[in-house]
């Protein structure tokens, strides 16, 4: 199968999407309902390999933008599904279910950027410990001014280091 | 009703991150005597949070940050990150810069190769597999000293639009000459040692049903009987005009994944030969990238490093920084899902063994 026969089927059994493939990557703009099924017919292509999932936070939007990053072994093209949701509330399923690795990526995008998957078994703390502030990776989370108030006494970055400051 | 007795609760270990044969890194061993019931991997001992930080910095001040994503293999990150930014800006790479670029990524899979095999042998207690292998990493990194001026961190040396200046002239001479050094680790897959094979020799099972459902790429899977490459399947750079072999093995235990790091290393040799001699003549002029706007649109690049695949996704709004910039290591996969499924049911004096067999790199784990 090459990159267009692939769009052809999925456009066939899931109506019209916007999609945009180059020479092995295929784009594809989806809707949150019908992910589930997306991703099992998608497996059922020969995407056996998830690599990544990334969640971009457009702010201004409101929204969040999720990309899974798939490959296939069999026809070597990579697909990207792109799916979008609110930015407030963020929910979306979980595709562990169908494959496997979902659940760690899953676990790191839960906990750097606050998205609820339905249905993933274990979304606890993975890189941070006792993190209470909320997603670090939120647009709206300003680290520099975590750390002033975190490391940081109050004025001591006016002081010099050698007045014994910071 | 009647308490149950430490013995019959089993008891819990932490191998780390204390521990001199795990580096940064912890596992939660569940035991039952010496059996391991379940392993409980604990990352984010060297979490930087580089994903926010590339928010915050232009691509060619991202380019230094991306020596320190892996630490044992700068140089592959550095190829990685130029990658995507020379996608989303639309920079034509000189031919040369190419080639470049390929020898130092394959002379860094390479140390990145032996660093594995000597962690490898001594945390088996095959000390002289390890004293041998960071002895010939050793001459790798002299070369980097000459090329990049740095012996591991090469300060973004592969940077968006090629590389930060041409090599120096007769380099080619002594990249040729550590070759046939590192060439002579071939007698280490020949020795058969059997106090080496015992221990590792069917431990750490890894089918490829698994290997794949898993998510482990690069070696790993390669040693668990799947032919898949990035540079093979996906080809960049000049991959596709050079001429080697993907190796693999069929039995996938810690002995094959021990094994298949120096056929790897042989590989490398060839394509780096290979390289030097179609590369073209004359002085490289890259423009590099300054401080001018990336334009908007998103970008997907995927590399072979040497723990497997490597992708970045980087989105742009328009301005000088990109807006966001995900990054997948491979070692995530491997040090979490498949060192879980590894660990249970084996004893506890394996876990150096099955830990090392991954090729562990905490630092791109944790990011």
């Amino acid at each position: 199968m090459n990159e267009r026969s692939i769009i052809d089927s999925i456009e066939k059994n899931f109506g019209k999407m916007k999609c945009i493939h180059e020479e092995r990557k295929i784009w594809i703009n989806s809707e949150s309902k019908e992910l589930i099924n997306l991703c099992r017919y998608i497996k059922e292509l020969g995407f056996e390999h998830l690599s990544a999932i990334s969640v971009t936070d457009f702010i201004e939007k409101g929204e969040y933008e999720l990309c899974y990053f798939l490959w296939s072994y069999e026809h070597r093209i990579s697909l990207i599904l792109k799916v979008r949701t609110g930015r407030k509330t963020p929910v979306m399923d979980s595709v562990s279910g169908i494959w496997d690795e979902a659940q760690i990526h899953e676990r790191e995008i839960h906990e750097l950027f606050g998205v609820e998957f339905r249905g993933n078994q274990d979304l606890s703390e993975l890189f941070l410990e006792e993190w209470k502030l909320g997603p670090p990776f939120r647009k709206d989370f300003d680290w520099r001014d975590h750390v002033r108030r975190k490391y940081y006494k109050k004025g001591a970055r006016e002081r010099s280091y050698f007045e014994g400051g910071a | 009703m009647k308490e149950k007795s430490p013995v019959e609760m089993g008891y819990e270990l932490l191998f780390g991150p204390g521990h001199p044969g795990s580096g940064n890194f912890s596992v939660k061993l569940r035991l039952d005597g010496e059996k391991i019931i379940s392993a409980r991997a604990d990352p984010g001992y060297l979490h930087r949070g580089f994903e926010k930080l590339m928010e915050y910095r232009t691509p060619m001040q991202n380019a230094v940050l991306s020596d320190r994503i892996c630490v044992f293999e700068p140089l592959a990150w550095n190829l990685v990150h130029a990658e995507a930014v020379d996608k989303l800006m639309d920079i034509e790479i000189p031919e040369r810069a190419k080639y470049i670029r390929v020898i130092m990524a394959e002379l860094s899979r390479i140390q990145s190769h032996l660093i594995w095999y000597g962690s490898m042998s001594a945390g088996t207690g095959f000390d002289t597999g390890f004293k041998l292998a960071f002895g010939y990493r050793d001459y790798i990194l002299d070369i980097f000293e000459a090329v990049t001026g740095g012996r591991l961190y090469p300060a973004g040396y592969i940077c968006p639009g090629g590389v930060r200046r041409d090599i120096p002239n007769g380099i080619e001479k002594k990249i040729l000459w550590v070759l046939d050094k590192a060439d002579k680790m071939k007698f280490l897959e020949r020795i058969e040692n059997p106090f080496l094979r015992s221990r590792m020799k069917g431990i750490g099972l890894l089918k490829t049903e698994d290997a794949i459902r898993l998510g482990a790429t690069g070696p790993v899977l390669r040693s668990s009987g799947m032919k898949s490459d990035v540079r093979k399947d996906d080809p960049y750079e000049v991959y596709g005009g050079l001429d080697f072999e993907v190796p693999s093995l069929r039995d996938g235990d810690a002995y094959s994944r021990y094994l298949i790091g120096i056929r790897e290393i042989e590989e490398s040799i060839g394509i780096i030969k290979h390289a030097l001699k179609s590369m073209p003549e004359g002085r490289l002029k890259t423009i590099k990238p300054g401080f001018t706007r990336i334009p908007e649109g998103e970008a997907y690049v995927r590399n072979e490093v040497a723990r497997g695949e490597a992708c970045i996704h980087m989105v742009s709004d328009g301005s000088e920084k990109p807006y966001r910039c995900k990054i997948r290591g491979p070692s995530l996969l491997h040090m979490i899902p498949v060192l879980e499924y590894l660990l249970k049911g084996q004893q506890i004096a394996d876990v150096p063994a099955i830990y090392w067999s991954l090729n562990p790199c905490p630092a791109d784990t944790d990011r």
